[in-house]
């Protein structure tokens, strides 16, 4: 399986007469997008922004960042199950619009949509610094829907925006120079060419069955993982569309966009080809909501890993809190026993700052552990130049003077592992 | 700058296990490694004072004698204590660092001291002071009081003091988030490499080693207990009178089943975020089984179900509260002549 990555720089963004890259700067008609957004009856507007790097500027409550890439033609469909045709992704050409991000807020308030936790665009100031995507220029997105809708529908139809909007800006790549391209693929358990290395897999958690999934919300390939087990992915699939994150965002931080640019499966291709290790595949998982379900989750992973990988190593990410936490270091043990290494990524759980509490588990062996940050780390933001919010109970405290945690601020914590957080004990 | 020294019998000159039985005594000025400690410490430094103790009688009387430590400490308007540095003696490192705990506790002044790792008061003060790592040889007495001098000055000077492996003391278990040029991800596959090289790693988080709880003893005889229900699933009467925090709860709740047969979902709530409540919500007789043992109780397999529960919420709840929740739980289920206790979570 092979995706070609072409990347077109953008360095700005404006509205403008006819959606194109014109050089570096995307510009967008801003009327036409909202036509394409409203063709799905359930929307009846969409309020469009551009934000810029150092901008005084905070958004929020972010829904989801999502890097503009569409597919060229020929190859598998952009987000299938949620826009294209259920089909395997990860494969052809795609098109990326680097530097840019569509980031979409919620429409519906916190309480409205069953949610906990509410985390902030920052664009400049302290907080901004430990952020990838204060780095972006950005098209913030919030689609407006029938009210008399469900939450639930009014957030599916947030999701196909969102990811037609990041296709629709990309396509305005196609035909032009690119920047660079890159190919990815030839990695799997029986691909030639990198005998004698260590054979290396990743096994990354995508949903916590903590909180019970919508009917309608689209995870996997468009579905909820109801009834899921562990699945078995190229890296590609990841890369290219197959997985978005859950509508209420989990501790930790998950973000569409590292998942198009994961930092688990890029930093493990690059290894693959400085030929430091063989990279031999992937395994998508959930945490379970009983003993039962954790057993066979962990058990059917850590066999995909050793049997249908035929791996000696692996890395494990989790997606949310506690639960997740004991299915990945569970999984990391049976990997133990099965005498394949691992090293695991957490978050702090300890509540108390103490190391006695932070890790949940104690498997003498899974002993490789890397921290991806906790909420220990606190900002007093300034008051905001300018203030973009999706709902009315954000929009009434957006702008003031706030202290933040680490955690509630996108892309300074996040779970995919591209958080420059780490602990320190002391 | 003045500074107050506790040494014990041995290291004031005083005598060995024969002498341990001293009671607290001051001397003026620096009295054995004393004299190193001011000297390390150079400038206008004076070990103004120097208490001494027998280890026995410091221990035994240890409220008394730390009591007496703190206010002669306040009395030489010192600007630091130091106490040791104790090596391997155990009695010693357990004065040490309770007299460290209450003079940085009342006075505001930091304290110092040095202890081997395995040095039981280690394990009773690592967390609240910076110990420095001494080793067992008291040969080594210059280096660990260098140590020892070098956090001290930092800490009057109100420096960052470091890591424990950098700075020389022992690890106190904290957490801290610091920002660093790679990325978590960059970082994980590093660390699995070079596990799988067999080479050192440092994980960013030590696996935690738990005491191992002993198995009570088996009840003789369940159909003469009264037997109590405890869950930290986080169900409360609806309402949530007790005002139980659904994560990191730092309270419990006593709730009535006298006089009824099993739960209704209507009457309760659900004050936990870290599962799926649905089935409880349906149903809360899956949590709290009041159901089951009514039916036991009935049969005479049971001897009385105690007409209350507790519950509390485990959901990200620290060891150092969950310890606390779990003494006071004690308490009333043996003030209550409870005699077998069935725990329910999530």
């Amino acid at each position: 399986m092979e995706l070609t990555i072409v990347r077109h720089q953008v360095t700005d963004i404006q509205f403008g007469g006819e959606t194109r890259l014109e050089g570096d700067c995307l510009v967008i008609n801003a009327d036409d997008l909202c036509a394409h957004l409203l063709e799905d009856d359930r929307l009846v507007g969409a309020d469009l922004e551009i934000v810029h790097p150092g901008e005084d500027t905070r958004a929020g409550s972010v829904f989801d960042i999502i890097e503009p890439r569409a597919k060229a033609p020929g190859g598998s469909p952009d987000f299938p199950g949620i826009l294209g045709e259920v089909a395997t992704a990860g494969q052809g050409t795609t098109h990326i619009l680097e530097g840019a991000a569509v980031t979409v807020l919620n429409e519906m308030s916190a309480a409205e949509r069953g949610g906990r936790q509410d985390r902030i665009l920052e664009m400049s100031g302290p907080a901004s610094e430990h952020s990838h995507y204060a780095t972006l220029h950005h098209l913030i997105l919030v689609s407006r829907t029938r009210e008399e809708l469900a939450p639930h529908v009014r957030m599916n139809a947030g999701r196909l925006a969102s990811v037609k909007a990041a296709v629709y800006l990309a396509r305005a790549g196609m035909g032009e120079e690119p920047a660079s391209s890159e190919t990815y693929g030839l990695v799997g358990p029986a691909v030639a060419g990198h005998e004698g290395l260590p054979r290396v897999a990743y096994v990354g958690q995508i949903y916590s069955r903590q909180r019970s999934p919508e009917v309608d919300e689209q995870i996997v390939y468009g579905v909820n993982t109801n009834g899921m087990m562990p699945l078995l992915l190229h890296p590609n699939e990841w890369l290219d569309g197959a997985i978005v994150p859950a509508y209420v965002l989990s501790l930790g931080g998950q973000e569409t966009y590292f998942y198009q640019n994961h930092p688990v499966i890029i930093d493990l291709y690059r290894r693959h080809w400085a030929r430091e290790l063989n990279f031999v595949g992937t395994v998508a998982t959930i945490a379970a909501t009983d003993n039962d379900d954790r057993d066979r989750n962990c058990h059917a992973s850590a066999n995909f890993v050793k049997w249908g990988l035929g791996a000696d190593a692996a890395v494990l990410t989790k997606f949310g809190g506690g639960v997740p936490h004991m299915d990945m270091a569970v999984t990391a043990n049976i990997l133990e026993s099965k005498g394949v290494n691992t090293a695991v990524m957490v978050s702090d759980m300890s509540g108390d700052r103490r190391v006695e509490s932070a890790l949940l588990f104690n498997f003498p062996d899974v002993d490789a552990v890397v921290y991806c940050g906790g909420d220990d780390t606190k900002w007093t933001l300034p008051e905001a130049g300018r203030a973009i919010a999706g709902d009315a109970v954000t929009a009434r405290t957006l702008a003031a003077v706030r202290e933040v945690g680490a955690a509630s601020v996108v892309g300074v914590t996040n779970q995919q592992g591209a958080t420059h957080i780490q602990s320190v004990i002391y | 700058m003045r500074i107050v020294h506790y040494i014990n019998q041995f290291f004031a000159g005083v005598g060995g296990e024969e002498a341990a039985g001293a009671p607290l005594e001051e001397k003026e000025g620096a009295v054995g490694p004393g004299r190193l400690l001011e000297q390390l410490m150079g400038g206008d430094a004076q070990v103004v004072s120097t208490l001494v103790c027998g280890d026995n009688h410091a221990v035994e009387n240890q409220d008394a004698v730390v009591a007496a430590v703190v206010e002669k400490v306040r009395a030489a308007k010192a600007d630091l204590f130091v106490a040791g540095p104790c090596f391997e003696a155990g009695r010693y490192g357990m004065i040490s660092g309770a007299a460290c705990v209450a003079v940085e506790a009342e006075l505001g002044i930091p304290a110092m001291t040095g202890m081997h790792v395995e040095n039981p008061g280690v394990d009773l003060y690592r967390e609240g002071l910076y110990i420095v790592d001494s080793g067992k040889s008291a040969a080594e007495m210059k280096g660990v009081m260098g140590k020892i001098v070098a956090i001290a000055q930092k800490r009057l000077k109100g420096e960052p003091i470091g890591k424990p492996g950098e700075a020389g003391y022992l690890a106190r278990g904290l957490i801290l988030d610091a920002f660093v040029e790679k990325k978590a991800g960059h970082r994980l596959v590093d660390m699995l490499m070079a596990k799988v090289a067999g080479e050192p790693f440092e994980t960013e988080m030590p696996v935690s080693s738990f005491q191992a709880t002993p198995m009570p003893a088996a009840i003789k005889d369940i159909s003469k207990s009264k037997v109590m229900i405890i869950t930290d699933g986080g169900l409360v009467p609806r309402g949530n009178p007790d005002k139980i925090v659904g994560m990191a709860a730092t309270t419990w709740g006593t709730y009535s089943i006298e006089g009824r047969d099993h739960l209704k979902g209507k009457d309760y709530e659900i004050s936990h975020g870290g599962y799926d409540q649905r089935f409880v919500e349906q149903d809360p007789d899956r949590l709290v089984p009041l159901d089951a043992l009514r039916e036991l109780e009935r049969e005479g397999a049971i001897g009385e179900l105690h007409n209350e529960f507790i519950s509390t919420s485990g959901l990200a709840n620290p060891l150092s509260n969950t310890r606390r929740m779990g003494k006071e739980m004690v308490e009333k289920v043996r003030a209550e002549g409870v005699n077998a206790v069935i725990l329910t979570s999530t």
